[in-house]
């Protein structure tokens, strides 16, 4: 299920992202205008929940490939909390780098 | 077109494939965007240098293929949970068929309209 949910979400950002790519078709100012936006304090929150939403919905593909080909089927669950705590670390990991810079 | 979508096991090892394939493009693309982007985002200059050196021009661009590829699949799993019939099936594939189309067209102009930016 969450598998499913964080794959609409990615598409729905894929949307979002080319949307917002064509905004350099209206030249440099156009693009500056656009950068100032995402300035605002709401636009890093998006890319955390972005970063996390990636590399939870990567490595529970793997999963579910490796459980598909009829591999690790005995730690299935315990392999979706290692996900879980892998993506948590790697998203507190991301925010520390965010806060940093 | 029949037999591609008709073969179900084809088209889970296609949705493997551009899954795994995309765990490195997501890599490269967020590293290297993040490279060129200075404290408030990539200027409008660099993406433009960016796109213009052959390398990541293939790359963006396969990226978008692969993204697009993978994301339309996991659509169409998604309705076929929900118990699509094969009647509504068959429209859902010359529907993503197009979506897909148009959003990889879509992609590869702005792509190519910023790398022949002059400047």
């Amino acid at each position: 299920m969450l598998h499913r949910l964080s794959g609409i979400a990615l598409v729905l950002y894929l949307i979002l992202h080319l949307i917002v790519i064509s905004q350099l078709y209206g030249g440099p100012e156009r693009w500056d205008t656009f950068l100032k936006l995402t300035q605002s304090p709401f636009f890093p929150v998006f890319d955390v929940l972005l970063f996390g939403g990636v590399i939870f919905h990567g490595l529970n593909g793997l999963r579910l490939t490796l459980l598909s080909l009829g591999y690790v089927l005995r730690w299935q669950k315990k392999l979706f909390w290692l996900n879980l705590a892998v993506t948590l670390g790697l998203t507190i990991g991301y925010i520390l780098v965010l806060l940093g810079n | 077109m029949r037999f591609l979508f008709n073969s179900g096991r084809l088209i889970w090892v296609f949705q493997v494939l551009s899954g795994i394939l995309l765990i490195v493009f997501v890599g490269l693309h967020w590293f290297f965007q993040h490279s060129i982007a200075g404290k408030g985002g990539p200027a409008y200059a660099n993406v433009v240098t960016y796109l213009r050196r052959p390398v990541f021009f293939g790359l963006e661009t396969t990226f978008l293929l692969v993204v697009i590829i993978h994301a339309l699949l996991g659509v169409r799993a998604i309705l076929l949970d929900l118990g699509l019939s094969i009647r509504a099936l068959r429209w859902v594939n010359w529907g993503l068929l197009i979506v897909g189309t148009a959003a990889l067209w879509y992609g590869l102009r702005l792509t190519l309209a910023l790398a022949h930016v002059k400047g």
